[in-house]
């Protein structure tokens, strides 16, 4: 539903007297009213159905690491002196801070790169992937049988929709936003540039270990659809839980104002984002 | 007070000497160690690793990256510095059974870290041995890479 304020607040100016014009009035187009229906018992009873991802998952950060270099990204060929340039200026310990600004990673470079913890929620019509290393890590995957929005507001993980094939989720994700990237590592990757595409295959690989088979589609940046795999593995034990992470946090340091109350202040770093002690 | 492990020492800055160089030795270990969360770790030195004797001056327990603040003992020719060490996040440091207070100020300290390369006064956080107890806190990431840990 699209609903439309009339903005009516005018206010008029006549002989002396502020009169105020038409009271506000609310007109509707005639599209449907999507509702989001309330889940019933069986909504919910179906989600026991579904193959057990509760838990908390780590990245296997090796295995990244290792297709990184088995399975390089096609950028397309005039793109190349931009990833050389991140490449060698990476080896020479000048590494391009491409999330020090603490903006996500956005999709689909947190599922790339990640070195934090995630958990799977499943409620009635969604899948939500929760990321220990920021509040907004949050992926939301609709599996209500909704489409994609005609024209979806870009936003950093996009816009996705979800559908069970057995005990596979699979996931489509559109409506990401142009400038984030396309990343290999925390220092080299080049901003999508917009209309991409990623279509991802949850599955256990084993009984704790998941995979996701992911597939992007970028093609202002990508020769070729790209096909990669992350995987993930499973703590059960408690002292694995996630637990709050502000990215900005690590910003400041806690101190004391001359009132005694405890305060948040601002730590000297590096243009790379790293804290260096204050001149002595 | 320095512990010299190489037969060659360098003296990297006051109060810190670099103990040994890994580039082309072949060593096995100390490979870069996985704590890039939003930075690359790309610009530490992880083919040099320094040591020094130093005080605890504080312990952020913060995301996205742990940091340990040092005071390294003056040297003969120089005085004590700070030195800002970083670590992986919270969420993975517990996972290796760290907590906010697995350092207090004041705790001393001999402490191993990978040096910035540009020479400012930070690193990547190595290994820590604790004088009066002779406990050892490390930060390997990869040390947990299996699934099913208790």
């Amino acid at each position: 539903m699209r609903t439309i304020f009339i903005a009516s607040a005018l206010l008029v100016s006549s002989g002396g007297s502020i009169a105020r014009a038409e009271p506000p009035t609310t007109a509707t187009t005639a599209t449907t009213t999507l509702i989001n229906a309330p889940p019933r018992a069986k909504d919910w009873a179906k989600l026991a159905q579904l193959p057990d991802w509760s838990g908390v998952w780590n990245p296997n950060v090796s295995d990244q690491n290792a297709q990184i270099v088995s399975n390089p990204m096609p950028w397309k060929p005039e793109l190349l002196p931009q990833i050389e340039h991140l490449q060698t200026e990476e080896k020479a310990g000048r590494p391009k801070g491409l999330f020090v600004d603490c903006l996500p990673e956005a999709m689909p470079s947190w599922m790339l790169i990640t070195h934090n913890a995630l958990e799977f929620v499943y409620a009635p019509g969604r899948v939500l992937i929760l990321g220990e290393l920021d509040g907004n890590r949050l992926r939301r995957i609709y599996t209500d049988g909704r489409p994609h929005p005609d024209d979806p507001d870009p936003s950093f993980h996009g816009h996705s929709i979800g559908h069970w094939e057995g005990t596979t989720l699979v996931v489509d994700t559109i409506g990401i936003l142009p400038e984030t990237y396309v990343a290999v590592s925390e220092s080299v990757g080049l901003p999508n540039n917009g209309d991409v595409h990623v279509i991802e295959r949850f599955h256990l690989g084993d009984k704790d270990v998941l995979h996701d088979d992911i597939e992007i589609i970028a093609p202002h940046v990508l020769t070729r659809p790209f096909k990669t795999t992350r995987k993930y593995f499973r703590q059960r034990a408690r002292k694995y839980e996630i637990i709050e992470g502000v990215c900005l946090q690590g910003y400041f340091s806690s101190r004391r104002d001359a009132h005694g109350n405890a305060v948040f202040v601002p730590i000297p770093q590096t243009e790379g984002g790293n804290p260096v002690p204050p001149k002595e | 007070m320095f512990s010299l492990v190489s037969p060659k020492p360098r003296r990297l800055r006051a109060g810190v000497l670099v103990v040994v160089s890994l580039a082309g030795l072949g060593l096995p270990g100390l490979a870069p160690m996985a704590v890039r969360a939003h930075h690359s770790f790309a610009m530490f030195d992880f083919t040099s690793t320094a040591e020094a004797a130093a005080t605890v001056e504080e312990f952020r327990w913060t995301n996205p990256h742990v940091v340990l603040v040092v005071k390294a003992d003056a040297s003969p020719s120089a005085p004590a510095k700070l030195w800002s060490l970083e670590l992986t996040s919270p969420g993975n440091l517990t996972r290796l059974g760290w907590t906010r207070r697995s350092f207090n100020p004041g705790d001393r300290i001999q402490v191993q870290f990978h040096p910035l390369r540009d020479g400012r006064q930070g690193g990547a956080f190595a290994k820590a041995t604790f004088v009066a107890s002779g406990k050892v806190l490390e930060s390997n990431l990869r040390a947990q890479e299996k699934p099913g840990l208790q």
